[in-house]
């Protein structure tokens, strides 16, 4: 859930894109206030991997 | 006849979270740790008995029934990192988490339900035994608990008795006898000194004009119990209508936060101006062990509600009441504890 001294916060009520912030007080507190909570980071997209070599 | 000495009394509970109201905290996430007062969080029964009835020829009772169950207790304890950290973020509800161990940083604010946040706060067992095992005196884990509110205090003089917190908690009625837990080892905690503090009050530094005599700043959650008996909320034992009906949720109320303090007044002092003029600003209370524990306590918007000029040790003091406001971008209190635990109501 954590990443050194950054967070993932999700909006409230689950509307719009999680962001990843740093956890300080003075970032945190407002986000926290305005009903932003913690987070998991979304999956990374898996990279399509290519093998397909023509010679 | 041999005797139990009340200070054989173990306490432990959750420092993480409950799933649910109803579902116990695990071995893996309970810790223990001392605490100085020797009330315990007896379960208390309800009952009512069929005397009112009529049909039976008299006025006496025949019968009695289960009806509810209630706990409730409190920890008094020297103020520490770990439980500083506890106490805010299950008294305040919303925590993130951050930091790597050594230093896991927990901000905490409350829970702002118009703002999509729970109306209940994080759940919490709690066990008491006396000589666990063979020679059980005593076995019991309190099931669903929730922060009613704490209070800090901060006096002068050399002693650990001048930096103390006192939780008070409440539970839903459920209880498991025995507990089924194994107590770890106790929780090495971290003082945190009334010497350590550094105090910011409405643009004043207490403690650098060396002013400030005492303090204390609460949080109250006045939770809601009778709500939490609903038509469904459940029975002590699940499915068994006999065995007294236990809290399906326990919701929070009018949450109240109080700062008051006491500083020595001279011709410098600004109290009376501010009081007069309801000037606001910022408390900020900061206590520390070391760069890995400590806890930070912003009143994010205050102003003075009461002025007195009082005498402290032949010093005139002043005894000054804060009210709390909720600031639009800031809320009302942000907590912000350090200490090496990791998961804390996680």
């Amino acid at each position: 859930m954590t990443e050194g001294h950054r967070v993932w916060m999700k909006p409230p009520f689950g509307e719009g894109e999680p962001k990843e912030v740093e956890a300080t007080p003075e970032i945190l507190t407002p986000l926290m206030v305005a009903g932003w909570s913690q987070c998991d980071p979304p999956r990374q997209a898996t990279q399509e991997v290519t093998t397909n070599v023509h010679d | 006849m041999s005797t139990t000495r009340l200070q054989e009394l173990l306490v432990g509970f959750g420092f993480g979270k409950q799933t649910d109201i109803a579902t116990a905290n695990t071995a893996p996430t309970i810790w223990r740790l001392r605490k100085l007062n020797a009330s315990m969080a007896n379960p208390k029964l309800a009952t009512e008995n069929d005397a009112q009835e009529y049909g039976k020829g008299h006025e006496f009772a025949t019968q009695t029934f289960k009806t509810s169950w209630d706990v409730a207790g409190s920890l008094e304890k020297y103020l520490g990192a770990e439980i500083g950290a506890w106490a805010m973020c299950f008294g305040l509800g919303k925590v993130v988490k951050s930091g790597t161990t050594p230093n896991f940083t927990y901000t905490c604010t409350p829970l702002i339900p118009s703002n999509g946040d729970a109306t209940e706060l994080p759940y919490f067992s709690f066990v008491e035994q006396i000589r666990p095992g063979a020679g059980v005196v005593l076995d019991r884990m309190a099931v669903g608990c929730a922060v009613e509110g704490w209070t800090i205090t901060i006096g002068s003089g050399p002693g650990r008795a001048n930096s103390k917190i006192t939780v008070e908690f409440v539970g839903s009625g459920k209880y498991t006898d025995p507990s089924g837990i194994t107590l770890p080892a106790q929780t090495v905690e971290k003082l945190l000194p009334s010497a350590s503090l550094t105090l910011s009050i409405n643009g004043v530094d207490y403690v650098t004009n060396k002013n400030i005599v005492s303090l204390d700043t609460s949080w109250k959650n006045n939770i809601r119990l009778d709500a939490g008996f609903f038509p469904g909320s459940g029975f002590q034992t699940p499915g068994d209508g006999t065995t007294g009906a236990v809290r399906g949720r326990l919701e929070f109320g009018n949450r109240v936060g109080t700062l008051k303090f006491v500083a020595r007044f001279d011709n410098n002092s600004t109290e009376y101006t501010k009081l007069k003029a309801q000037t606001t600003g910022t408390a900020v209370i900061t206590l520390t062990y070391d760069a890995n524990n400590s806890l930070q306590i912003t009143w994010q918007k205050m102003a003075f509600a009461t002025v007195e000029i009082t005498e402290t040790d032949q010093f005139a003091t002043v005894a000054v009441e804060c009210t709390p406001i909720y600031d639009s971008t800031n809320g009302l209190i942000t907590a912000v504890a350090k200490c090496n635990v990791d998961a804390i109501c996680q």
